[in-house]
């Protein structure tokens, strides 16, 4: 008995609460806007309401956190990646920079080939005298190439030296800076000649001038042709300092090479007719 | 009163946290609601008339909080689903974590349904049918998952006021 009324006391509960709810909705449903608070909930709105827009605004404040976090996170990758693309760009335009210098020196032995009236095979540096650094150099063209013992080697710039040491594919030059080189040349403006010697420095000296010679700082000093290794007319270098020792019937110069001697890349080897 | 002082606290406190943030964090679609396994909680542990009267009072809080839609909609589906779960009042055991979380799982699709009945009836736009599935079925699923915590915290409640008297 107790059973029956417990379970006609909840129904009568469920059926009351159900109509108040379709009652509430049915007067939602035909009004405008299908939503009418009115004044209970506007009460509970006006307390909940504060507590609600705090809690959207912390929810905000972390949303913006994560957002930042997350950005910081793709912009890190973000970065990673554009380094290394910058980082490969630097070294592509490093190598592009080498080959359009390379392209410039090689225009210019171009050039200067067309100039010297001999024949002419263009030649890398590929190995220095360590030992001694105005020594000698070793190139990569050798008897193969047509290349000989005694063979002139030249820049656009100037004499380089001769080859001394020849291999079937590298060739052995030394260069005029080297104590063991002598170079037959004549003084450009007074036509005076004389000899230009190595002494493993960075200058060149310029011997047996006669005393009389108006050799002046500033000039030029090219080949005389009379040798019989370098061809007459290739430039040597420029004289930067005339001593006059008292009593000696000859002058001496200091003559500042006309090839970069310490910067040799690529050289022109002379060859004969 | 204590009791309903503190029931009133924790079905507020819910709906807050459900309106404010959890609204935000969406899986799929679906929306994690503590309130449902809270309802079917008290409809399990204090019977048919606790599970309608929580069921109805936090269907209207939400709708009053969630703003936009009618007053009822949310109120008529959680009544259905408070006195639902009541008819089995103390045939499930809470302390198997399973029980507590098969019956939010059905609780949360019965009311899913009531749910877009009533929207239907009072006019107001369901997206399609495959998706209201399976953002009921994602929802039950996150609903269960914490439905064993808010059995526990119901369960507290009561041993304390137990206590008390």
């Amino acid at each position: 008995m107790g059973e029956l009324i417990a379970v006609r006391r909840r129904l009568v509960l469920f059926f009351g609460l159900f109509v108040f709810v379709v009652a509430l909705l049915t007067t939602q449903a035909r009004s405008p806007d299908r939503r009418q608070v009115g004044a209970i909930g506007t009460t509970v709105l006006a307390v909940l309401l504060p507590v609600q827009t705090g809690m959207a605004r912390v929810a905000d404040g972390v949303q913006r956190m994560w957002s930042l976090y997350t950005e910081i996170g793709r912009l890190r990758v973000e970065n990673a990646k554009l380094r290394e693309a910058l980082d490969g760009m630097g070294r592509r335009n490093a190598a592009l920079r080498e080959q359009a210098l390379a392209g410039e020196r090689l225009e210019r032995l171009l050039g200067f080939r067309g100039q010297v009236g001999s024949r002419s095979i263009a030649a890398n540096v590929i190995g220095r005298d360590v030992a001694k650094w105005f020594g000698t150099v070793q190139v990569d063209r050798g008897s193969r190439d047509g290349v000989r013992r005694n063979a002139p080697v030249v820049t656009a710039d100037g004499v380089v030296g001769r080859v001394i040491e020849v291999t079937p594919t590298a060739a052995r030059v030394l260069l005029i800076a080297d104590s063991r080189s002598a170079v037959g040349v004549v003084v450009q403006r007074v036509r005076d000649l004389g000899v230009v010697e190595g002494r493993n420095e960075r200058v060149l000296h310029l011997k047996y001038l006669s005393r009389t010679s108006d050799v002046q700082p500033g000039d030029v000093v090219v080949t005389s042709g009379q040798g019989g290794v370098f061809p007459k007319g290739l430039a040597v270098g420029r004289i930067t300092r005339v001593v006059r020792e008292e009593g000696e019937l000859l002058l001496e110069a200091e003559v500042e090479p006309a090839a970069a001697l310490d910067r040799l890349e690529e050289v022109l080897i002379l060859l004969p007719l | 009163m204590s009791r309903v002082l503190a029931y009133t606290g924790v079905l507020v406190i819910l709906a807050l946290v459900q309106v404010a943030w959890l609204a935000r964090v969406q899986v799929w679609g679906a929306i994690l609601d503590p309130l449902v396994p809270l309802i079917i909680g008290v409809g399990i542990l204090k019977g048919a008339e606790s599970g309608a009267v929580v069921g109805v009072a936090a269907g209207l809080l939400q709708d009053l909080l969630s703003g936009g839609g009618p007053l009822g909609v949310n109120g008529l589906s959680k009544l259905v689903v408070g006195f639902a779960s009541g008819m089995f009042e103390r045939s499930i055991y809470i302390e198997n974590p399973l029980l507590p979380a098969i019956a939010t799982f059905i609780g949360t699709l019965l009311g899913g349904v009531l749910l877009v009945i009533v929207a239907l009836l009072v006019g107001l736009g369901v997206p399609p049918w495959p998706a209201v599935v399976a953002r009921m079925i994602l929802q039950a699923v996150l609903n269960s998952a914490i439905a064993p915590v808010l059995f526990r915290t119901i369960r507290v409640i009561e041993t304390r006021f137990q206590r008390e008297h």
